[in-house]
């Protein structure tokens, strides 16, 4: 198999020991130090990246599982000119405090609210929690990021509705 | 006019990188050649080290060196000898000489070119120990014959606070009902999401750079510079951002490790704790054990409050002396008595060192006293609203130590959380536990903190700060409190922004770095708001003045006639403002150029304006008497809960925070704290729980170790209350510990009125809630056959 990992839209040689865990891989090798690592056991939700679209605990990744893969980081959201969405939202309504677990967080919301858009309607508060259960946060007490991420949707389908109308 | 940011809820000025993943932690930091460094930890509770062999090890491909103690630096008295060092009790050691004290103790410590040949370099470090008689449990560390771990300090008391005034008897002989009651807390890990990180490099002529998370950059590095044997000005400190702490990352011995790795090797050492090590031998929140006995009067005023604490210091003493203090007699500050007493011992255990968590022992002393006021109301007949306003100080008070209240609203606090949360609905508590299905239950309880505390490091009383303009027309603020993620930079841009009439993005916050930031205690005592916030103000004035001054002299204004606003100097004239000449009415100058014209004419020294703030306190002397805080926030609290009667499991279901914490610069970073707070303390309440057995932490994980996640934290309602502090010059008190202070015992009062039982220690596991409803049954079961036999 070809040792290429597609990240956040660019190709990386990812020649690497196959067992390597994808965020050693990507923070450094790929300098991509966003994502963080909390635990290296699959349960603080830290080091979140979307591999093909779905949330992974990167730490628990081998990287040979990500050969010929996409991978989006929390890089990979917005640029230097425009922010995703929930990106604004994150800050806007001060989600985020000490930032630790916000990459994870946000990359975990994006595919969240990608399948909300697929699907055609806005997650609710509850579905929201439940599906961020995996990640955890000490400084906020979680409810801002409930409502960034309802607030990013609600903007997203008023985008939709728009290019729909 | 501009409206000014202060008092609008407003983004952090560093939210752009932290959504964007570019905020660069510790562990996102490389140097230039850097080893990973790794700490060998003791496997034994307590014992003698009789051999260390390093041999194998220091082979390892890829090794760089390998110290333990026979490689510290001299630090003892003219440059001679070892001895022990720390910031409150001297009984640290980097490295362990002879003994170690603790399952995690540190005994040696590698350097490598990697983190894998720096593991297996461990692995093959040979230590032969003598296991010595070990104790985990405080109370049995105070029986006679226990085993010692200081011989210097017999007894195992690693350190003591007693304090006592008003006439004990006299209060008590007055009292209508007496209650004496016995509380505990439990040791909770902080479980900040970033485990600890730190980098160190080796100068010439013994000189360091440390970059280490912490909240106070300028004290942990006395610390070192003790236990190192050198000036502390030989260390410059640079503060990172900080993954989260509530008061682990204050000072810690892997900082020095890492900096005499570095020395050893030559290189830059990087020293990145795994979770498990992080959760074993990182720090904890210290395990207090109350008798407290409380005497009242018929109409509930509390008369006599008599306090014995026992608390768990651990192998060595990190923060807590201060916390068993805090725990003694903050309360005091909350509520009057006419006489009190307490008496509080840490105590050494073969445990992980404890050290100081946010609420600082006040929350402890909450949990136990606010659930007391509740037992004395209810025997009482009063409304647990009415017993605590009876009680409570108001604004103008002067407490029984000294302690002056400058304002409170707590009053009001009490009001309208009772009106959110529909507090008159709540019925009384049922004699009997509900046979089965869920039961609903309402707990109030209050509390309090300082905003700031002087006699934690008097000789760093205050704050000062510089706001600096420069050539390029950048205005940036230093001060020396680290922003610990609360959002204190962005409040200190704001409160500049304002003075200066630009926007809080427009301002740079400095990271705090010992080359060349004001000097401070730090980030502690929810005191960084308060001070910082003042400093920055001060010097933002002074900033003002020498700006307008400048101004006036390059446009021939009378620095009278001209204002700072929109980024530019503008000399006045009535009514308009257009037209750009210069030295005329109407005139104006934008700060970019006014920062190239200063430049240029003081060979390009930045414009500076300096400001400090000192508050008005008096530092209690040795009978503790005194006004230690300039200010003192308040807050009252309501919890909802649902108690499932089969299996004791509590679920919080609604929780509502009311809070005075004087003028609040920046709504949404607040609420966001208060959130915040809630949802530790609901861990605390009902999760958290480090267990040791035979002195090893057994769930040093997440998995075994729950903090609470996106589904055991209910939405909250959060308000602010009350007016401007009108000892503090920008109005503000305190937040960051309030906001935990009273969740505990609001949750164990709802518990108590939802199913009639009272929760002594915490946490209230469901094991514990369903213990004592079996309790309370039998007892009532009893009752009932002794009534009959009767």
């Amino acid at each position: 198999m070809n040792r290429v990992i597609r990240i956040n839209g660019t190709e990386w040689p990812a020649d690497v020991p196959p067992t390597t865990p994808l965020s050693d891989f990507l923070r450094e090798h790929a300098g991509l130090t966003g994502t963080k690592i909390g635990c290296r056991t699959g349960e603080c939700g830290a080091c979140t990246v979307l591999l093909d679209g779905r949330p992974v605990t990167s730490c628990l990744v081998w990287v040979a599982r990500a050969w010929g893969r996409d991978v989006t980081t929390v890089e990979g959201l917005g640029d230097d000119q425009r922010l995703d969405p929930v990106q604004v939202a994150f800050l806007e309504l001060n989600a985020a405090q000490c930032g630790f677990c916000i990459p994870g967080l946000l990359v975990s919301a994006r595919a969240l609210l990608d399948e909300a858009a697929a699907r055609g309607w806005p997650p609710t508060a509850l579905e929201v929690r439940e599906r961020l259960s995996g990640h955890l946060c000490r400084c906020t007490g979680y409810q801002k990021i409930v409502e960034a991420v309802l607030k990013a949707a609600e903007n997203g389908m008023k985008e939709m509705r728009l290019e729909l109308g | 006019m501009s409206l000014g940011s202060v008092g609008r809820p407003w983004p952090q000025i560093d939210a752009v990188d932290k959504v964007r993943g570019r905020t660069r932690y510790a562990a996102d930091m490389t140097l230039p050649g850097q080893l990973y460094g790794r700490i060998l930890r003791s496997p034994v509770p307590h014992g003698i080290i009789r051999r260390i062999d390093t041999s194998r090890a220091l082979k390892v491909p890829g090794v760089r060196a390998v110290i333990t103690a026979a490689d510290l630096p001299p630090n003892g008295p003219e440059g001679k000898g070892r001895v022990p060092f720390g910031p409150y009790v001297d009984d640290w050691e980097i490295l362990c000489s002879d003994r170690v004290r603790y399952i995690g103790d540190e005994v040696a410590a590698v350097a490598a070119v990697s983190e894998e040949a720096a593991a297996e370099a461990l692995e093959l470090i040979e230590v032969e120990y003598e296991p010595l008689p070990a104790v985990f449990d405080m109370h049995e560390a105070l029986e006679p014959g226990a085993p010692v771990l200081w011989p210097e300090r017999p007894g195992n008391i690693a350190s003591r606070f007693d304090i006592a005034r008003g006439d004990l008897d006299a209060a008590r002989r007055k009292a209508h009902l007496v209650l004496e009651e016995r509380y505990s807390t439990n040791r909770i890990y902080h479980a900040y999401l970033e485990p600890i990180a730190v980098l160190a490099e080796a100068h010439p002529g013994d000189r360091y750079t440390l970059i280490a998370p912490t909240h106070i950059p300028y004290k942990a590095r006395v610390t070192y510079a003790r236990g190192l044997g050198i000036d502390p000005g030989k260390i410059r400190l640079i503060v990172p951002p900080m993954g989260g702490s509530f008061g682990a990352k204050y000072e810690l011995n892997v900082c020095m490790i890492a900096m005499l790795l570095a020395r050893k090797t030559g290189r830059p050492v990087k020293m990145v704790f795994d979770r498990a090590e992080d959760a074993a031998a990182g720090h904890h929140r210290p395990p207090l054990h109350f008798d407290i006995r409380l005497a009242l009067d018929r109409d509930g005023r509390f008369l006599s409050k008599e306090v014995r604490i026992v608390a768990t210091a651990g192998a060595r003493t990190m923060w807590t002396p201060p916390v068993v203090a805090t725990a003694a007699h903050r309360i005091d500050a909350l509520y009057h008595f006419e006489a009190v007493r307490a008496e509080a011992l840490l105590v050494y255990t073969n445990t992980s060192p404890t050290t100081c968590m946010r609420g600082f022992g006040n929350a402890e002393m909450l949990f136990a006293f606010e659930q007391m006021v509740d037992q004395a109301a209810e025997e009482l007949g009063i409304d647990p609203v009415e017993i605590r306003k009876r009680n409570a100080v108001r604004a103008g008070d002067v407490t029984i130590h000294g302690w002056r209240i400058g304002s409170s609203a707590l009053e009001e606090c009490l009001d309208r959380v009772a009106l959110l949360s529909g507090f008159s609905r709540r019925k009384p508590a049922p004699r009997h536990p509900p046979a089965s299905g869920k039961a609903r239950g309402l707990g109030l309880a209050i509390g309090h903190h300082v905003s700031g505390y002087r006699p934690i490091l008097a000789e760093y009383d205050g704050s000062a700060a510089w706001v600096r303009l420069d050539m390029d027309g950048r205005l940036s603020v230093a001060v020396g409190e680290p922003d610990i993620g609360q959002g204190l930079n962005t409040v200190v841009a704001m409160i500049a922004a304002d003075e200066l009439g630009v926007s809080p993005s427009e301002i740079d916050v400095m990271p705090v770095d010992t080359a060349h930031s004001p000097a401070a205690v730090g980030t502690l005592g929810s005191r960084a708001t308060i001070m910082a916030g003042a400093a920055v103000k001060a010097a933002a004035r002074d900033f003002k003045k020498k700006l307008l001054a400048f101004a006036g002299e390059l446009l021939g204004a009378d620095p009278g006639e001209l204002v700072l606003e929109r980024g530019r100097v503008l000399w006045r004239r009535g009514g308009g403002e257009s037209g750009e000449r210069e030295g005329g009415p109407g005139a104006s100058l934008t700060l970019a150029e006014l920062g190239r014209r200063w430049a240029a004419a003081h060979t390009g020294s930045p414009l500076v304006g300096q400001g400090s703030y000192r508050p008005e306190t008096v530092l209690p002397g040795p009978d503790k008497y005194g006004n230690p805080s300039p200010a003192y926030p308040f807050a009252a609290h309501v919890a909802e809960v649902e108690v499932d009667v089969e299996t004791g499991a509590v679920e919080v279901v609604n929780y509502w925070a009311v809070h005075d914490s004087g003028r609040i610069i920046n709504p949404s970073t607040a609420t966001g704290q208060v959130q915040g707070g809630v949802a530790q303390g609901i861990g605390w309440a009902l999760m958290e729980d480090v267990a040791i057995r035979g002195g090893r932490v057994e769930n040093p994980n997440f998995l075994d170790y729950r903090i609470p996640g996106f589904q055991d934290v209910p939405p909250m309602t959060v308000e602010f209350v009350g007016e401007s502090e009108p000892n503090s010059p920008t109005g503000v008190k305190s937040l960051g510990e309030s906001a935990l202070n009273p969740v505990l015992p609001a949750i164990a009062n709802a518990v108590y009125n939802a199913v009639g039982v009272r929760i002594h220690d915490a946490p209230l596991t469901p094991e514990a809630v369903w213990r004592a409803i079996q309790r309370r049954r039998e007892e009532l079961e009893a009752a009932g056959k002794e009534r009959e036999a009767q």
